[in-house]
């Protein structure tokens, strides 16, 4: 065995490469990881059909979502929030924005996402929704999130949420979001980086939300477990629609979910509410709120409405005066707002969301509150 | 801290920054020891108190050596020694429940030290470095096994039981394995045999002799480097150049592209086939095996290609570890190519001292036998891994016959033999990954007595090993020159960022080596 302790870089299998190589293959490289998103935009059909919102499968793919505002018309005027607004129990064709625009005539758009709220909402504005500048924009706020710690995200005690990757990684900081140094870094960077998003569609669309090689080799959930990726190469592979919504029995009228909350859980609810000063995700949701004014987008607020018939009086005396010091904010800020009245107890499928009839009802009576006409210029 | 995560990137960064800012002054090394201690500390911040305790051992140890043989009287350093010695007694009496290990440790290296100390020779002070450094490694490594296997031959004579090795643990200190404490000490030893020898001059500064210990691209998980390569270049500062970072980071990019593409990939398959071996096929069991030779051999070099890059754009350069090891035609040709640092420290500080090759066929045996023994078991502690080294030994005995074979020597295909040796590597390695000794013979016996069954390899995965393993044929063969092209490597380059960038899975799964 000879002294080895000497050897020079060209006796190991590595690719040698010098400065001006190096140049080059930084060059390619980026121009290759910015173009692949642009040049995939050409293949891959995407042409939303009408009340689209973004398929449920693919809540977490914000690369399409920054592409579905990017197709928005110049006209169209963006709903954004969370589950309340993409629908959590209707159709694709049930919610909010669609009956806004039948009340109004007006071109409203579904860019709610699922499983959102406000610190999540924030980044995800903040990083995919430069499309919303200069536009008239419907901001949901749903104050659902700020009714218990626990919803607000201040507990310590460890919690897995839904859009973990939207969310501020370190300042401000989250209790309950217990995760390393390296997810968090590797999040950031992937929110600022175009490449990594479009990869992460690339898997949330492909490869069941994996990446290629994890896709290769997963199982199909049954026992005893086959592969049915196994002999597949990941070039063809057919993936989730992006362009409409694959029927669900989960949403819509004839699904079993789409009913009023009192036929599961009869009874009034105790909310703890935590004070608009600590909270996380009205913080959250004031920054957003700046944020969208900042970008100059005219922007209007709904607060609410939430399932009062659910909230026994304490909750309710609690709930209308966090109500109030969220108006006053609104106020002071100059942004328009409008708190609509309660629904009908009927109308509501559980503490937040409304049911189709519920979202029809609300759309009404937006559209003939003064200043939402005047927000639409009518 | 992983070189393939995000927080090393960062860390890397302001490393490199504060080295840079810091060249024009002295301080530069120190820096160099922070950060050191910061990657380090990340794990576990007490693995430092380790790091250090094998640092300031050797460095004391080594002034003493070269003081002793000027016969200086005993001085305090005896009296101190002596008095730490009763004073660790009394300690060690009078500890409370779960303090009474760390007493009796305490007291162990006094009296050491104190033997030194009063034997004021050279030898003596090498036996107290050694025996200071394998103790606090088998303690953290291998008591645990020991005691487990006492304790099983002490319940058959019917005697009481020892205490687990957690149970010497200081209330409230988990007894976990330190990353790499069989790397740094190695690394650490080898610096005071080779002064013992005459091989080198005394550091006489502790933080470069620290610095050369702990430096973060090798501390973990090697290459083990030898004083007389790596202290030298902290002796002044380097001058690093385009071409070192260049170098660097061709290194970095390889390694990066082997761990997260390759290694990463390859793991869970072989996870899921061992994972239930008692239900697979031979096929499935067989190509798992090949799979995690690629794996660890990827896992592993791929480690050592990224410490050896990030080190090089520091301006400092480590060995090289791996040489395409699955090319090599014969054991002995296997082991100068794989974990190179690590043989070759057997070979100079065990083999030769054996005896080594200079002896009579038995003797031969036996030194192969027992440098390849020792070797398995510095990888683990369990029978597994002392059977994987007995292979090897077996193997090289095997070896040696069969090179004095003029059929074998002169007629076998060059690829046959490598194919022998790719194939016993392979099996050799079912002993390595397996969980228990019982395991590994089940595997053994599934593979060749059971029927075929549907492997289920991921296509994909094949492809990408068999494009590896037919690049390392070429880049052996005459046609290496066309590998070399600039446009070739150009081209390789852009296709193992675009698949890290494409395909890289997430999740920074930690290396193989690092619970060595």
């Amino acid at each position: 065995m000879k002294d080895e302790t000497r050897q020079s870089i060209s006796d190991s299998t590595a690719v040698h490469l010098s400065a001006p190589q190096w140049l080059c293959v930084l060059g390619l490289s980026l121009g290759l990881a910015w173009l692949l998103p642009v040049v995939w935009t050409a293949f891959e059909v995407f042409e939303p059909v009408p009340h689209y919102r973004v398929p449920y499968e693919l809540s977490n793919d914000y690369w399409l979502y920054e592409r579905w505002l990017d197709q928005l018309s110049p006209d169209a005027i963006p709903v954004v929030g969370d589950s309340v607004v993409w629908g959590e129990y209707t159709a694709h064709d049930g919610t909010l924005s669609r009956f806004l625009g039948d009340a109004t005539g007006a071109p409203f758009a579904n860019t709610g996402l699922n499983g959102l709220y406000p610190l999540a909402l924030w980044g995800l504005i903040e990083h995919h929704g430069g499309a919303l500048a200069n536009r008239r924009v419907l901001l949901h706020c749903n104050l659902l999130w700020m009714s218990d710690p626990e919803a607000d995200m201040q507990i310590e005690k460890e919690q897995v949420f839904n859009h973990p990757a939207l969310v501020p990684q370190f300042a401000p900081r989250i209790p309950c979001y217990r995760v390393g140094t390296d997810i968090r870094l590797g999040r950031m960077l992937e929110r600022q980086l175009e490449p990594l998003s479009w990869v992460r569609h690339l898997q949330q669309t492909y490869f069941d939300q994996k990446s290629a090689p994890e896709w290769t080799l997963a199982d199909d959930g049954q026992f005893p477990p086959t592969f049915p990726n196994t002999y597949r190469l990941p070039l063809g592979v057919q993936g989730v629609p992006l362009s409409f919504e694959s029927p669900s029995a989960k949403r819509g009228l004839a699904s079993e979910r789409h009913k009023s909350w009192s036929a599961n859980s009869p009874g009034s609810l105790n909310m703890e509410w935590v004070t608009p000063k600590s909270s996380l995700q009205w913080q959250a949701f004031r920054r957003l709120a700046k944020r969208l004014q900042g970008r100059g987008s005219d922007l209007l607020v709904i607060v609410g409405p939430l399932n009062e018939h659910m909230m026994n009086d304490e909750t309710r005396e609690k709930y209308i005066g966090f109500r109030t010091a969220v108006t006053v904010w609104l106020k002071a800020e100059e942004i328009r707002f409008i708190v609509p009245g309660v629904l009908p107890s009927a109308e509501f499928a559980d503490a937040s969301h409304p049911l189709t009839e519920g979202y029809e009802r609300l759309a009404k009576r937006l559209a003939d509150e003064p200043v939402f006409r005047a927000w639409l210029g009518q | 801290m992983l070189f393939h995560t995000w927080t090393f990137l960062l860390f890397f960064a302001v490393t490199i920054a504060g080295f840079w800012a810091l060249r024009p002054t002295r301080f530069w090394l120190h820096w160099i020891l922070l950060a050191s201690a910061v990657f380090y500390g990340w794990w576990h911040p007490y693995y430092l108190l380790l790091v250090f305790y094998s640092t300031a051992l050797d460095y004391f140890i080594v002034g003493w050596m070269e003081r002793d043989t000027r016969l200086v009287k005993p001085g305090w350093s005896l009296a101190a020694s002596v008095a730490t010695f009763v004073g660790s007694v009394v300690v060690g009496l009078l500890a409370p429940a779960g303090w009474g290990g760390l007493a009796v440790a305490v007291v162990f290296f006094a009296v050491v030290l104190a033997v030194g100390h009063w034997r004021r020779s050279r030898r003596c002070w090498l036996v107290v470095s050694i025996i200071n450094n394998l103790s606090v490694m088998f303690f953290f490594k291998y008591a645990a096994f020991a005691i487990e296997n006492m304790n099983a031959v002490l319940a058959r004579a019917g005697v009481g039981l020892l205490p687990s090795a957690e149970s010497l643990m200081p209330p409230g200190w988990e007894y976990v394995l330190p990353v790499g404490i069989s790397f740094y000490t190695f690394q650490s030893m080898s610096y005071t045999i080779d002064f013992y020898r005459g091989n080198i001059a005394r550091e006489p500064s502790f933080v470069r002799f620290a610095t050369f210990v702990t430096f973060f691209p090798q501390l973990v998980a090697g290459p083990i480097e030898r004083a007389k390569n790596l202290l030298p270049q902290f002796s002044k500062l380097p001058r690093v150049t385009v071409v070192d970072v260049s170098d660097g980071a061709s290194l970095f990019l390889v390694g990066l592209f082997k761990k997260v593409a390759l290694a990463n990939y390859i793991g869970p398959y072989v996870d899921r086939v061992y994972g239930e071996a008692a239900t697979q096929g031979g096929a499935a069991l067989t190509l798992a095996t090949f799979a995690f030779g690629w794996q660890i051999y990827f896992d592993f070099s791929g480690y050592t290609d990224m410490a050896r890059g990030v080190a090089r754009c520091m301006g400092f350069r480590l060995m090289l570890n791996f040489r395409n090891p699955y090319l090599a035609v014969n054991l002995a040709d296997f082991w100068s190519r794989w974990h190179i640092s690590l043989s070759t420290w057997f070979r100079d500080y065990l083999y030769i001292p054996l005896g080594g090759s200079r002896v009579g066929s038995l003797k031969l045996w036996r030194n192969l036998l027992i440098t390849f023994v020792i070797s398995g078991l510095w990888h683990g502690a369990a029978w597994t891994f002392l059977i994987w080294g007995a292979l090897h030994g077996l193997g090289l005995i095997a070896n040696r016959a069969l090179e004095q074979a003029a059929w074998w020597r002169d007629r076998c295909p060059c690829m046959a033999k490598r194919l022998v040796v790719f194939v016993f590597v392979c099996f050799a390695w079912v002993f390595f990954r397996a969980e228990s000794l019982g395991q590994a013979v089940e595997i053994l016996q599934r593979i060749f007595t059971t029927g075929w069954t549907d492997p289920q390899m991921p296509l994909l995965l094949l492809l990408l090993v068999v494009s590896i393993w037919v690049y390392q044929f070429i880049y052996e063969s005459p046609l290496r020159a066309w590998l070399e092209k600039p446009l070739m490597k150009v081209v390789m380059a852009v296709a193992m960022i675009l698949w890290l960038l494409l395909f890289a899975p997430g999740g920074g799964e930690p290396f193989i080596y690092f619970q060595f």
